[in-house]
């Protein structure tokens, strides 16, 4: 080995910084924002709810829900934004969501089970997503949720 | 040497290291030399048992003035302090006393070495003026190439090559051997050994202060003998594991003083103590030293303790047959003649080409003879003859009679003997009993491939004879009269006892044996088929064994080998690991890393299993040492933190009392070192097994042993400390 | 405690991860080997390219310490660009949020952590960091320091492979790592995680109208790109400061088992490629079943508690079984990334949590993770090898005082950078000044946070608390240390096999199932007998107390 006497070029360190910042910090994220926008612009834009033409949240983000006849998400979690809520939560905001829209619980029932997710064969227990919940009722129901239907 | 053969495998068993011999080597002497030891200054090549010394000093100080030590001592406890200073001290005492131990055994092998070369006087020939004088020396002012004249009685001072005379010596002293040897010129001379009868004269080939036993007395005495390439290696894990209980204990005490968890300082430093890899440490040192001690009790003295190490690790034995696998002589059995010669005239041939002939076979062919009554009438003018001694290029020796003396009378049966038949023919000559007269007798015999050239023409079953010999693992020697070949020799290999055990034991333990020897091929499988080997080179000179060795390493094997004459030092010298026969000549001894005394080739299985052991012993007790920590944190953690921090009360499985804890984890500590002394000199027992079994065993001896005995160990030392003492 | 059908699930992620890892190994070695390969016609001329601007000499072989120096130099130079461009953040292009620069500590601290992939973060990077930033600097360090971890890994290989000359090109290996190992599979992997539902734009945020009328921000970016190298690279620094909890990056339960995949896959397949680049693929066995017999230890003591369906800190879409497998799983594999508050989490999940980071290598780093167990096969060979009766060996080659004093120095650093630091913190004030106490609790805080820098892991639970020059200057010297001091002496310990003699077989097997079993041991022996006593003080403690979290 000649390493002792052999001068450092720092030409493949400077041009290796460069282009590394180039191809990894430009290139591939434009790459991937270029095939997201293209083919899955829903998702690449954040799975963003429409109700009647306006933007009303993301499936993904949890909202605020406060009012009695919504369904509302916990309010505390990892990240604060935690969309959804176990069908025991579910199930257990039923009467109130009862007593104050007068829909039967039976029907509320069978909307929350209508919309569990996460069972994909073993992996995964279910819950519901509080802003799908809340909008299927709306569709379900507009003429109570008439003020929210846009 | 015939006691050797019968030893069994594995560790040699010796009786300094067995227990009654531990015992009485535990002399004054020994005591005092453990208490002197315990000086800092010469602890400091042992860096585990210098920093339990220091930590002795830290405890003892909190043990005069704990006051001075608070927060992280109490006055309270100065009583447990003085305990476990002393438990401290006694770790460090256990320690010189096992090295005072090793050492002393070392020094009375060096003491038996040093008998064997205690300066003597000797008779150095001078010559001044054309005139040779004789001058009485000491020992040690002779010089290599000195010339040295050594009468009857005379012990020989250095080692020396005889260059005149016949004599018979006693090399008891040094090699075990009772029966006096005779030596010619050519052979070699030990010094120690004692001339018994004639004079010789020899030439010096060492000066004093380098013999082989100069090297191993060096060795065993000088305490900076060089440390193994292993011993090396684990002292550098002793260190590492030392800077990471080191770490682990300043960053504990770190933790306490700023979280004010309050732990004492005495039992940080206890559990420190009893982290540190002290059993290890304290009997590094006397594995190695002891296991030099073992070779030397199987007279063999190695030139470094590497060489051992390094037997441990051989992946090929070079055997040579004769020697090793079979006993040195081979039995003349039969003399087959050929179409047209009669039996008799093949046993007086070969009767007279044996005469001179001083191997063991030569004796065995002229036994057979005398007692079939074949003695030749030529017998009285082999006085006159002329011998060609064996040459290792032609593989013949013969006898050339020239004039026709008296022939001995026929049906003298009276003396098996040789030196016996001697003598009577001297006194039959001189009766002058006249006999026909023939020109000159030519008899030459040798190996059947060699006589075939020698000879006018080859009988037509030549061949035939010779390879059903063969086959049938005997050696045929052919013998030819007047260069026409008469009859062959039929003699027979003595396979050595216990030879195909030890053979397997070998294959085993993935050694591969190859067998070199200079019968023919088909001897040569024979005999190694019969003993369990399946490589085999043969007719092989000499420096086939180099061309082996080289070959071997250059595949990236470990090759040990054995060998004796000069020719084989070229190949003693590459091979890893050569072990010389003391029979053989100074340039062998010379080249190898060790000296068997006994010269019994068959002990380099010996070597390789000490090798083994050795290296065993100091894993074990390594990992043996590292195993025990996992129970000393389970004994002392609870009990450090135990104000602060009481809920780690629940690690403490074995129900220790609070200062009992800690002391049952010290006492135990240091009570193991006494305990695995004697496994440290005597090496741990194994059975040649594979080395993947091997691992395994003691794996779950040491490894998961050392585990679970210091839980034993501890909660029996807890249960006397509480019960009997009321700690 | 878990049911059978957790548990299977269990074993069929992990088994399924090994079987891809052992399936893409083979192109991995073809990569490094630089066998012909279908994507040499576009990637070829790439290449270059590149050496040619660089004036790179592909051909140019380098011995250990040239290998160590050009990736550490690379190193510096990206660590100053990356500084400089989060410092002055607030004067470049897409910043749609206007976040000022960064202070010059936290940038040190945050470039050394993604340097050294590490990827702690004292920031949440949803409110603290521009688009560009995002991407220019944390994607950037991301990439190039995954890439670094490889080529050193495969350069330590090399050390090991009968008849090699050199350790190789630092520099062909880092431009075909990006080119051929990293583009395709982050280009695969990003595009998956779009589907799911991770969003990939350059705009920061969505501004929408809630059903109740309220305004809601919601925060968008190049997040997918992230999200492939944060896990392929065994990074684990995310786009916001929730990291893997957040929706946006990690929206449901198959992306999180795609997260646990992911993380595992490049680690899993250099073990893989350790054999084939070796010719002996049954050497790889001893790393693969070891790292995943201790796995699978440090799982089953996580499994150990009732685990809550979903808690505090704990997502719904994950439930607390999920949590506790990617808990273990990022330690292990020392990602980083977490899809939970560590602070949920049961005593017994952190223990299990510090064992991976103080093992480092059940299946550790990509690249990295295999240099430490072989470091630790080395240790065991040596130690309990000599029981066999023969002088230790390893792949033929004898163990020397030499590779005694490597291994045991690079094992000797990790509880240094841990211990000394932790002291350090509390001595001085630094722990009580962001209200971490010393109790049980606190203490598992500190203790983490120099063990996740140390073991360029990067989860914690200071996170943006953390944020004061002591600890970003003392984690970040930790990580410099733990990432490059380790690299170099375990390189150095590589680059003397190559001179060295290589024996027969005859000696240890170390490709059997007794082997492994035996390695197994003596690291949990290793690790428990240098770290026990602080595990005692911190998670073990609170155990005993009766904790069930709440960190």
């Amino acid at each position: 080995m000649t390493e002792n006497k052999e001068k450092w070029n720092f030409k493949p360190i400077i041009g290796l910084t460069v282009i590394s910042l180039l191809i990894c910090g430009l290139f591939f994220p434009l790459l991937v924002t270029g095939i997201a926008q293209v083919f899955f612009p829903y998702q690449a834009n954040g799975e963003i709810v429409q109700l009647n033409g306006k933007a009303v949240g993301s499936n993904l983000i949890a909202q605020n829900f406060t009012l009695p006849i919504f369904f509302h998400p916990r309010n505390d979690s990892a990240s604060g934004v935690d969309p959804d809520i176990t069908l025991q939560d579910a199930y257990s905001q039923i009467p109130r969501i009862s007593n104050a829209t007068g829909i039967p619980a039976d029907s509320l029932t069978y909307i929350v089970n209508q919309n569990q997710e996460g069972t994909l064969w073993i992996f995964g227990s279910p819950y519901v997503n509080v802003l799908r919940i809340n909008l299927a009722l709306i569709k379900e129901y507009p003429s109570i949720y008439s003020g929210f239907s846009g | 040497m015939a006691s050797d053969d019968k030893k069994t495998l594995g560790p040699t068993k010796s009786n300094e290291s067995a227990p009654g011999g531990l015992r009485s080597a535990f002399s004054r002497k020994v005591l005092v030399d453990s208490v002197v030891r315990l000086s800092p200054k010469s602890l400091l090549k042992n860096p585990v048992m210098f920093i339990v010394e220091i930590m002795f000093f830290i405890v003892a100080a909190m043990a005069i003035v704990p006051q001075a030590f608070v927060p992280v001592a109490s006055p309270s406890l100065q009583v447990f302090y003085v305990e476990v200073a002393a438990i401290l001290l006694i770790t460090v005492w256990f320690s010189t006393l096992s090295d005072a131990l090793a050492e002393q055994q070392a020094k009375s092998t060096a003491g038996a070495l040093r008998k064997l070369e205690t300066e003597v006087s000797s008779k150095k020939i001078v010559t001044e003026d054309w005139t040779r004088k004789i001058v009485n020396v000491k020992s040690t002012q002779l010089r290599k190439d000195d010339l040295i004249l050594i009468e009857k009685d005379d012990v020989v001072p250095l080692d020396a090559d005889v260059l005149e005379g016949i004599a018979m010596v006693d090399e008891s002293l040094v090699t075990g051997e009772s029966a006096p040897v005779r030596k010619a010129p050519g052979d070699s001379l030990i010094g120690g050994s004692r001339v018994v009868s004639d004079t010789l004269t020899a030439k010096v080939t060492t000066n004093p202060g380098e013999t082989f036993i100069d090297q191993m007395i060096k060795m065993v005495e000088s305490s900076k003998r060089p440390k193994t390439p292993n011993e090396v290696a684990i002292t550098i894990v002793l260190i590492g594991l030392t800077a990471i209980f080191t770490i682990i204990i300043l960053a504990l005490l770190g933790m306490s003083v700023t979280l004010g968890l309050g732990a004492d300082l005495s039992v940080l430093i206890a559990l420190y103590v009893c982290l540190l890899p002290t059993t290890i440490g304290a009997l590094l040192p006397a594995i190695g030293l002891s296991g030099m001690s073992r070779l030397y009790k199987s007279k063999i003295i190695a030139k470094s303790g590497k060489a051992i190490e390094t037997a441990g690790d051989a992946d090929v034995v070079l055997l040579d047959k004769t020697g090793t696998i079979t006993v040195g002589n081979r039995q003349a059995i039969q003399f087959v003649p050929f179409e047209g010669n009669a039996e008799e005239e093949v046993g007086e041939a070969a009767f007279l080409s044996s005469w001179n002939d001083d191997t063991p076979e030569g004796r065995s062919i002229l036994s057979l003879a005398y007692e079939k009554g074949f003695v030749p009438k030529e017998l009285n003018s082999l006085a006159l003859s002329e011998t060609y001694p064996f040459s290792a290029s032609t593989r013949t020796s013969g006898v050339k009679i020239t004039h026709m003396g008296l022939t001995l009378p026929k049906g003298d049966k009276s003396g098996r003997d040789r030196l016996r038949i001697r003598r009577k023919s001297s006194t039959v000559s001189e009766q002058g009993v006249a006999s026909r007269i023939e020109p000159e007798i030519e008899i030459v015999k040798g190996a059947p491939e060699a006589i075939k050239k020698n000879v006018a023409s080859v009988p037509p079953n030549y061949d035939l004879i010779v390879e059903g010999i063969s086959a049938e693992g005997e050696t045929p020697i052919a013998i030819a009269r007047n260069r026409e070949a008469i009859g062959i020799i039929r003699l027979k290999d003595v396979l050595k006892e216990g030879i195909k055990e030890k053979i397997q034991a070998l294959k085993v333990m993935g050694i591969r044996p190859v067998m070199i020897t200079g019968d023919q091929p088909l001897t040569a499988k024979s005999i190694s088929s019969e003993v369990g080997i399946e490589e085999y080179a043969a007719q092989a000179k000499p420096e086939d064994k180099f061309n082996i060795a080289k070959r071997e390493q250059a595949e990236s094997r470990i090759v040990a080998m054995i060998g004796d004459g000069t020719n084989d030092a070229p190949a003693l010298s590459v091979a890893d690991v050569g072990l010389a026969m003391n029979s053989g000549t100074e340039a062998a001894k010379e080249a190898a890393n060790m000296v068997d005394l006994e010269s019994n080739p068959a002990k380099i299985i010996e070597v390789v299993m000490l090798g083994k052991q050795l290296l065993m012993t100091r894993g074990a007790v390594t990992a043996f040492s590292i195993a025990n920590d996992v129970a000393k944190y389970f004994a002392i953690m609870p009990v450090l933190f135990a104000a602060a921090i009481p809920e780690l009360q629940a690690l403490n499985v074995l129900q220790l009392g609070l200062k009992s804890a800690v002391l049952s984890a010290l006492i135990f500590n240091a009570i193991i070192i006494p305990l695995l002394i004697p496994l440290a000199m005597r090496g741990i027992a194994f059975k040649p097994t594979s080395t993947m079994t091997l691992f395994l065993k003691n794996t779950l001896i040491y490894g998961v042993g050392g585990v679970i005995v210091p839980f034993v160990g501890i909660k029996l030392i807890d249960l006397l400390l509480v019960g009997v003492f009321h700690i | 405690m878990i049911d059978a059908i957790q548990a299977i699930s269990v074993v069929l992620i992990l088994g399924i991860t090994i079987l891809i890892a052992r399936l893409i190994a083979p192109y991995l070695v073809r990569v490094y080997n630089r066998s012909p390969s279908r994507l040499d016609k576009v990637l070829n001329p790439v290449e270059k390219f590149i050496y040619k601007i660089c004036s790179i000499d592909p051909e140019h072989p380098m011995g250990w310490k040239q290998y160590f120096l050009a990736g550490l130099l690379l190193n510096v130079a990206q660590m100053v660009i990356a500084f400089l461009i989060l410092v002055l953040q607030d004067k470049l292009p897409l910043n749609p949020l206007g976040f000022p620069g960064l202070s010059w500590d936290l940038a040190f601290h945050t470039v050394t952590s993604f340097a050294t992939n590490t990827n702690l973060q004292h920031y949440n990077g949803e409110a603290t960091l521009s688009i560009f930033s995002q991407m220019t600097a944390i994607q950037f360090l991301q990439w190039t320091s995954a890439a670094t971890g490889i080529c050193m890994g495969i350069a330590f290989i090399r050390g090991f492979i009968v008849g090699s000359k050199n350790l190789g090109n630092f520099h062909v290996d880092f431009v075909r790592t990006i080119t051929r190992i990293l583009l395709p599979l982050c280009l695969i992997a990003s595009v998956v995680f779009v589907v799911m539902g991770v969003p990939q734009t350059l705009n920061a945020s969505t501004t929408v109208t809630t059903l109740q009328g309220t305004t809601q921000s919601i925060l968008v970016g190049p997040v997918a790109s992230l999200d492939s190298i944060m896990q392929l690279g065994t990074n684990g620094g995310g786009f916001y400061g929730a990291n893997a909890a957040y929706p946006f990056m990690n929206p449901s339960p198959y992306s999180n088992i795609f997260m646990i995949s992911l993380m595992l896959l490049l680690p899993t397949a250099l073990i893989f490629v350790f054999g084939e680049l070796l010719g002996k693929k049954r050497e790889a066995r001893p790393l693969l079943w070891g790292a995943y017999i201790l796995f699978g230890i440090a799982l089953v003591i996580a499994f150990i508690p009732n685990i809550p369906l979903v808690a505090s800190g704990i997502e719904t879409r994950f439930g607390g079984f999920m949590s506790n497998f990617y808990t273990v799983t990022t330690t292990a594999a020392t990602t980083g990334s977490v899809n939970s508050a560590l602070s949920s989490m049961h005593p017994l999940a952190i223990t299990s949590g510090f064992l991976g980071m103080f093992i480092q290598s059940i299946p550790g780093g990509k690249g990295i993770g295999l240099m430490y167990m072989v470091m630790y096969i080395i240790i065991t060979v040596f130690i309990v090898g000599l029981m066999s009766g023969r002088t230790p060996e390893y792949l033929g080659i004898k163990i020397t005082g030499r590779d005694v004093k490597l291994v045991m120095v690079a094992f000797l650093i990790h509880p240094i950078i841990i211990l000394i630091p932790t002291v350090i913190a509390y001595a001085s004030g630094a722990a009580a000044a962001i209200g971490v106490g010393g109790n049980s609790v606190g203490y598992t805080q500190i203790l983490y946070e120099f063990t996740t820098s140390a073991a360029n892991n990067g989860s914690d639970f200071l996170g943006a608390s953390g944020n004061t020059t002591f600890f970003n200057i003392a984690t970040g010297i930790v990580m410099l240390i733990g990432r490059y001091a380790s690299i170099a002496i375990l390189l150095a310990l590589s680059g003397s096999m190559i001179v060295r003699k290589r024996g027969g077989t005859t000696g240890l097997k170390t490709d059997s199932p007794v082997f492994t079993i035996v390695l197994v041991a003596s690291i949990i022996i290793l690790v428990l007998l240098t770290f026990f006593p602080f595990l005692a003080l911190g998670p073990i403690s609170s155990f005993f107390r009766g904790l069930t979290n709440g960190f």
